[in-house]
């Protein structure tokens, strides 16, 4: 197994000065001139004498080949609760080299003649690590030289070195860069000696410094359970998009169901009992023909057609009401114009029209043009009653979105403030308004006549369609179809 | 299935009735026999039958029923104009669908009618038409110059309606009666009356021309 060698001791400051000088001696004593050649400027020279002290030796596989890949494994450990002040590590491999430090790869090397620092004093905490180097020689000789300087805060010192505890990883087994422990058939590294041994005497000669290596900073999105949370929470999502969608189509077959039974429902009103009606019309019409004037059989019969004509119109309302095929804005707005000349035409106002020309066929769903009908009618009928006008005006337009339609009268107008809702039916309009996000408005004085604005949101439709899906249920719609 | 009734004065107006269902058609035929100055001439149950019968008979007016077995009314109506342009069509309907008005107007009606309608309206009607009238509904109006205008691009200049005639149709959609028309363009009762009736035949010339260019079409 692994053998470590870790060197743990404390130093004082007198200890380290001693070393200094002897250091600085040995440098100068085995250094030879070309290193400080005119192309080597000094400064850079200091770098040799704490390399002497802190890089391993020279050490390699047992065997030395041309273009041969070397694996070099070791680990350590950092004592519990110690923190770490600084780790500095030097390496060279002759001639290239890529070096792990617990599986992630932090630096590589192809100059051997200089030797690379770097810092990795943010990157180790306590437990156990793991070195790895992958060397690559070229060819003839091969050495790779290591030091790891690791200071404690407590002023303890962790050094690590190349020597002959390094184990060679042979073959090629995956992930050994990352791993904590060795395997058996893993054997020693052996020295060739100490740094500026043969062959290597003037070499290494430079020092380059890598800037700090940081912790790679694992974000809260690129984690594992985010990930995954997000793809739950997607998948989820597109579960009830496709849910909502079912629900919608499922809402929309039951409305065109509904649609399809009012339109047969309208169509069986018209044909069966419409026009059964519209024989009892004639029917009465021609008994009472048979009948002498002025007998009171015939006024029965009058009566009993009279009452006949206004089933079968009213009848009309209710196949109007509920016919699909007729809902849109411009068979509303010619329903509304009918009922109004047909209402007015008994009393002493005439009824004028001004309907916006083109109106689209847009659909003008049942509940709307229901309570808006009623609306207009219950004008029309205030107007009959009070106002005593020779004019009014119905006008349908529209504007800003919104489907205006106003009944205005040239008549005796009175004062809102004064006259109670009640008697306008100003309370019940606004009701049926609201019912339906419209609005209501009412402008009369006395002898200025009297004007009502009705106004329907177009877009209502739409917005109601997908707000109140699931509010809408076959049943419920059924029960506004309902006539009053 | 006919029924033969004779006249009870020469000089009445001879009326043609189509209509399929027989008890109604009796009911009809006693009320028109009971307004003075009309007669039902004769009757018939299908929109075939009255394309055989009617140029034969050659009444004064035909009042045609809208929902006919197989053939409807207005298509009748649309083969008898081209056979004879001078007779006078009333379109008998249960329910008022402007729709369906249009189309029969278009086809060549020169009236319509609510089935309900008063005996006193009937009369009225069909001594309209035959006065060289035709009686038209503020709702009819505005489509009829809707479809005018949308028409207008590709209508020949004979087909287009006259100013008058479209100060005529757009008095009558705001409501005005003939006769409020009349005094508003300074005209008589009777040149509104006809100015309608040249609108309902150009609105059946271009019916006809539009039927024979979606022909035509068609058949490219």
């Amino acid at each position: 197994m692994s053998r470590l060698q870790k060197t743990f001791r404390r130093r004082s400051p007198a200890g380290r000065a001693g070393r200094w000088v002897r250091r600085t001696l040995l440098a100068l004593a085995l250094l030879p001139a070309p290193v400080f050649g005119a192309d080597t400027p000094p400064a850079s020279t200091n770098w040799i004498f704490e390399a002497t002290n802190q890089l391993g030796q020279w050490i390699w596989d047992t065997n030395t080949l041309d273009k041969q890949t070397c694996r070099f494994w070791k680990s350590f450990e950092i004592p519990r609760h110690a923190r770490i002040a600084g780790a500095i590590l030097r390496i060279t491999v002759d001639n290239g080299y890529s070096l792990y430090l617990d599986g992630r790869e932090i630096g590589r090397g192809s100059d051997w003649r200089t030797v690379t620092e770097y810092d990795v004093t943010r990157l180790l905490n306590p437990g156990r690590h793991s070195l790895a180097v992958e060397g690559f020689n070229d060819r003839l000789e091969a050495g790779l030289i290591f030091g790891f300087n690791i200071q404690l805060a407590d002023q303890r010192v962790i050094e690590i070195v190349s020597d002959d505890s390094w184990l060679v990883v042979p073959g090629s087994l995956r992930g050994w860069t990352g791993r904590k422990t060795a395997l058996p058939d893993w054997h020693h590294a052996i020295v060739f000696g100490a740094i500026h041994h043969h062959p290597w005497e003037n070499w290494p000669f430079g020092l380059t410094t890598e800037p700090a290596l940081l912790p790679i900073t694992v974000h809260f999105w690129q984690a594992g359970w985010f990930q995954l949370s997000v793809l739950a929470l997607l998948l989820l999502a597109i579960g009830g998009c496709v849910w909502l969608r079912t629900q919608l189509s499922l809402q929309a077959r039951s409305q065109r169901l509904l649609q399809s039974e009012r339109v047969r429902i309208a169509r069986d009103i018209h044909d069966d009992l419409g026009a059964q009606l519209t024989q009892l019309v004639l029917l009465g019409e021609v008994a009472q023909r048979e009948q002498p004037e002025n007998s009171s059989v015939r006024t029965q019969f009058n009566q009993i057609c009279t009452l006949a004509r206004e089933l079968s119109h009213g009848m009309d309302e209710v196949v109007w009401a509920v016919n699909a095929r007729r809902d849109t804005l411009r068979d509303f707005a010619s329903y509304v114009c009918k009922y109004a000349q047909v209402f007015l035409n008994p009393t002493p106002i005439r009824c004028r029209l001004d309907v916006e020309p083109e109106l689209p066929a847009t659909v003008f769903d049942l509940p709307l043009r229901r309570n808006l009908f009623l609306a207009v009618k219950e004008a029309l009928n205030n107007a009959a009653k009070h106002s005593g006008a020779a004019e009014l005006f119905l006008r349908i337009y529209r504007a800003d979105r919104k489907l205006v339609v106003t009944v205005e009268d040239d008549g005796r107008g009175f004062d809102p403030a004064q006259s109670g809702g009640e008697r306008n039916g100003m309370a019940n309009m606004t009701q049926r308004m609201n019912e339906i996000s419209g609005g209501c408005e009412l402008f009369s004085r006395p002898g200025g006549g009297c004007r009502v604005v009705f106004t329907v949101p177009l877009d209502h439709q739409a917005r109601r369609g997908w707000l109140n899906w699931f509010r809408r249920r076959p049943g419920a719609d059924a029960a506004t179809t309902q006539i009053q | 299935m006919k029924q033969i009734i004779s006249s009870p004065a020469g000089t009445a107006v001879r009326v043609f009735l189509v209509e399929d269902k027989p008890g109604v058609r009796d009911s009809w035929v006693k009320l028109i026999n009971s307004l003075p100055g009309f007669a039902c001439a004769n009757t018939c149950a299908s929109g075939e039958e009255a394309l055989r019968l009617i140029p034969a008979a050659n009444p004064d007016v035909v009042l045609m029923d809208i929902f006919l077995p197989r053939m409807s009314g207005i298509e009748c109506t649309a083969r008898l104009k081209l056979q004879l342009p001078k007779l006078q069509i009333l379109i008998l309907t249960a329910v008022e669908d402007d729709e369906l008005v249009f189309m029969a107007l278009e086809a060549g009606a020169d009236g319509y009618l609510l089935k309900r309608t008063t005996p006193e309206n009937l009369r009225g009607a069909m001594l309209d038409v035959l006065g060289g009238g035709a009686p038209m509904t503020s709702e009819i109006a505005r489509r009829v110059v809707e479809s005018f205008r949308r028409a207008s691009r590709h209508l020949k200049p004979a087909m287009h309606l006259t100013t008058r005639e479209e100060e005529v149709l757009i008095l009558l959609s705001k409501g005005y009666s003939n006769k409020e028309i009349a005094s508003q363009l300074s005209i008589g009762t009777e040149t509104v009356g006809s100015h309608l009736k040249h609108i309902y035949e150009k609105m059946h010339v271009r019916s006809r021309a539009e039927a024979v260019a979606r022909y035509m079409t068609s058949k490219a």
